[in-house]
């Protein structure tokens, strides 16, 4: 029983770790139709940031959030005004194409600046944990579930209440009558991509302390990442929260109970469930195609 | 009529499909190498490629350097057969399908001389099978599966000292000599998905079963394995005296970590391969972290073997550091190989590297890593050195005259411990 409990618990903080990562994914893709697929570079940049911060002034990766998050929404700002407003109007695939290029591009920097050796950020209790009686509950993923809990909570209230996030929602359904009632929409489409990039910065922190990472880590995440979006529902930021505990406690209950070696293949098969089972995901809405221009 | 979000989902797999799929062609070509000018005869140029990006980039780095730090200091001595020496390195991306692709292109577009082989046996795997279609000689610094060798090739040699599944047998064989009251009594085996790991592991578990020490937990886990919580729990709930793990690098670092989150030591540790990372390693898992971890390994800085202090002082001073990788004295040793049999043979012609490969079978070649003698199928002859942490520094252990420190540390005691 104790060993179900603490499964359990691994797999839900585990899952909290994945809903931060997938956050800005989930609005990036979700909300306004891109398929990111270069999230996972952004966050070993993000990682990245977080180790020099760390090494050069000791400061904590959590604390360090507080300069990663401007520098990474500067980033996505200026790649959304270089490079991904010009494919807004093409199909979707291109979005695949073009974010897989820079993830590209992304990887061969981080190379070139940081090297291809595998870094680590360490800060105190990178290997500790809260105890309560014979369970444990590893430092670095509660922090993680706090900061994804903190993160998904302000991108559900800049989307529901904020003006901006009206108008993300607005220019994303229909990009002309957001335009008619007076959406600046090239402007905020930009905002929005900032914003998911933005994400990165507290996603990018809490793996630092995690996982260690080089530059073509990031490929081990975004398939995950996907998974977890399609999962919860598009556009659905408390349907990607479930999404990724659900995947959380799969993964650590597959690993206990079946073999580490299928925990590999959970992702994949909660993809093929959901899309036969409910294609619109846990929490997302069925949207009528006829009527929402392309 | 489909729901947009559905057809969305699709594009989502569509996305990851694509980029699985372009990821696998991922490689870059980067020709290495020095000028050559000065030289009276034409260069003689050797190719290799190495995973100097992705999963494997880390020992893929070293190996380049090591093979660099040869070029560099048989250049200064006039060259290989009195030609200079050009390496040409390609990039695989860590990728088996690229890795294929770069050797095809050494042999019939670039038209290198000789070939060097790659990191690790996943990707020597594929890699030798070109090397011995085209008859080239294909000595490789890593790749120690047996299954490389069973394979009936004529022109794959390894330049380390034995195959994987013996590559802990000096260790395991000392273990069950222990004392009753000190010889660990349970064992459990994570291990990763790996051509290397595994027969490691499994060779030890062999061995150490023989002799006694019951295995209580064997799993295997993959190579995209991010979480070792899980395992680390349902390791710790076995509550074994000693942990086998077959590693690579970042899992290594990966699974120690979360022994530590979840409040566990084993009694004894002996991990496959990424405590041979030196630096790497005590700041991935931290120093203090450290203390008695066993493993196996090819070289020791501080060996007296023929030309390892001429080395390590050259890597020092061209890529800095206080510890040199051990995979940059590995790609050193296997140029070293390469270089015995050409200059026994005096010859580097397409249709003599059966009989470059032929001396290899019949002689002995002393390396950096001590003195190297092969089987038919290529698979080397020696024993592995013993390494363990001590005082946050890697040692050697065992063999005795190989040793660099009095001691062993008798079991893993991590900071608190």
């Amino acid at each position: 029983m104790t060993q179900f409990v603490q499964t359990l618990i691994l797999g839900v903080l585990v899952g909290g770790v994945y809903a931060l990562l997938a956050s800005g994914l989930t609005l990036i893709f979700g909300v306004m139709r891109v398929i990111n697929i270069a999230h996972g570079a952004f966050l070993i940049l993000a990682a990245f940031l977080t180790y020099s911060i760390w090494r050069a002034t000791g400061l904590d990766p959590l604390a360090s959030i507080v300069f990663t998050t401007p520098v990474m929404f500067a980033f996505g700002w200026v790649l959304y005004v270089t490079a991904v407003r010009r494919i807004r109007g093409a199909h979707m695939s291109s979005s695949v194409l073009l974010t897989f290029a820079l993830a590209l591009v992304v990887e061969g920097l981080l190379g070139v600046i940081w090297g291809n050796t595998s870094h680590s950020v360490r800060p105190a209790y990178f290997n500790e944990s809260f105890t309560i009686g014979k369970l444990f509950l590893p430092k670095a993923q509660v922090y993680g579930f706090v900061l994804a809990a903190l993160v998904l909570a302000a991108l559900y209230a800049i989307l529901t209440w904020t003006w901006l996030g009206r108008a993300i929602r607005a220019s994303a359904v229909n990009p002309q009558g957001a335009a008619l009632v007076g959406v600046n929409v090239g402007g905020v489409a930009a905002l929005a991509f900032a914003v998911g990039v933005a994400a990165t910065g507290a996603g990018g922190s809490i793996a630092s302390v995690l996982y260690p990472f080089l530059p073509g880590s990031h490929y081990d995440w975004i398939a995950r990442l996907l998974a977890i979006v399609v999962l919860g529902g598009l556009g659905s930021l408390p349907g990607a929260a479930i999404g990724a505990i659900v995947l959380g406690v799969a993964e650590a209950m597959t690993v206990t109970y079946i073999s580490p070696s299928w925990a590999t293949a959970v992702p994949y098969v909660i993809i093929f469930v959901v899309l036969l089972v409910r294609p619109q995901g846990l929490l997302g809405a069925r949207l009528r195609e006829d009527v929402a221009p392309a | 009529m489909g729901t947009k979000s559905g057809r969305l989902g699709a594009m989502a797999i569509a996305g990851a499909l694509a980029f699985g799929v372009a990821a696998c062609g991922g490689g870059s070509d980067s020709s290495g190498g020095t000028s050559t000018s000065g030289a009276n005869a034409k260069p003689l140029r050797i190719g290799a490629s190495l995973p100097l990006t992705g999963e494997f980039s880390e020992p893929g780095k070293a190996a380049q350097q090591g093979y660099k730090v040869w070029q560099d200091t048989i250049n200064a001595k006039g060259g290989l057969l009195g030609r200079k020496v050009q390496l040409v390195i390609k990039d695989d991306a860590s990728n088996q399908n690229t890795v294929v692709s770069d050797y095809n292109a050494l042999i019939s577009n670039d038209k290198v001389d000789l070939l060097l082989g790659t990191f690790s046996s996943l990707l020597n795997l594929p890699a030798s099978a070109v090397a011995e279609r085209a008859r080239m000689l294909y000595v490789e610094p890593a790749g120690g599966n047996p299954d490389i060798f069973s394979r009936g090739y004529k022109m794959i040699f390894f330049s380390q000292q034995a195959t994987a599944d013996h590559q802990g047998d000096v260790w395991a064989n000392w273990l069950v000599g222990l004392p009753a009251d000190k010889k660990p009594k349970t064992a459990a085996y994570p291990t990763l998905d790996d051509p290397f790991a595994a027969p490691t592991s499994a060779g030890i578990e062999k061995i150490l079963k023989a002799g006694g020490i019951q295995t209580v937990y064997r799993k295997t886990y993959t190579a995209d394995t991010k979480n070792f919580d899980a395992i680390a729990n349902a390791v710790k709930a076995k509550n074994p005296d000693l942990v086998v793990a077959g590693n690579q690098f970042e899992d290594g670092v990966g699974l120690l970590r979360a022994f530590g989150k979840a409040g566990f030591s084993p009694k004894w540790l002996y991990q496959t391969n990424a405590p041979s990372f030196g630096d790497q390693y005590a700041q991935g898992v931290g120093a203090a972290n450290t203390e008695g971890v066993f493993y196996g390994v090819s070289h020791s800085q501080e060996a007296k073997t023929p030309g390892n202090e001429e080395f390590v002082a050259k890597y020092k001073q061209m890529f800095g550091g206080e510890n040199v990788p051990e995979d940059a004295a590995d790609a050193y040793a296997a140029a070293e190989v390469l270089q015995a049999t050409v200059e026994a043979n005096k010859t580097v012609e397409k249709a003599d590297q059966l009989k470059l490969a032929d001396w290899l079978r019949g002689n002995s070649v002393d390396t950096i890593l001590g003195p190297l003698s092969w089987n038919e199928n290529g698979s080397p002859k020696g024993q592995f050195l013993v390494g363990q942490w001590q005082g946050g520094k890697p040692e050697i252990v065992l063999p005795q005259d190989a040793a660099t420190s009095d001691t062993i540390v008798e079991g893993y005691k991590p900071a608190g411990q």
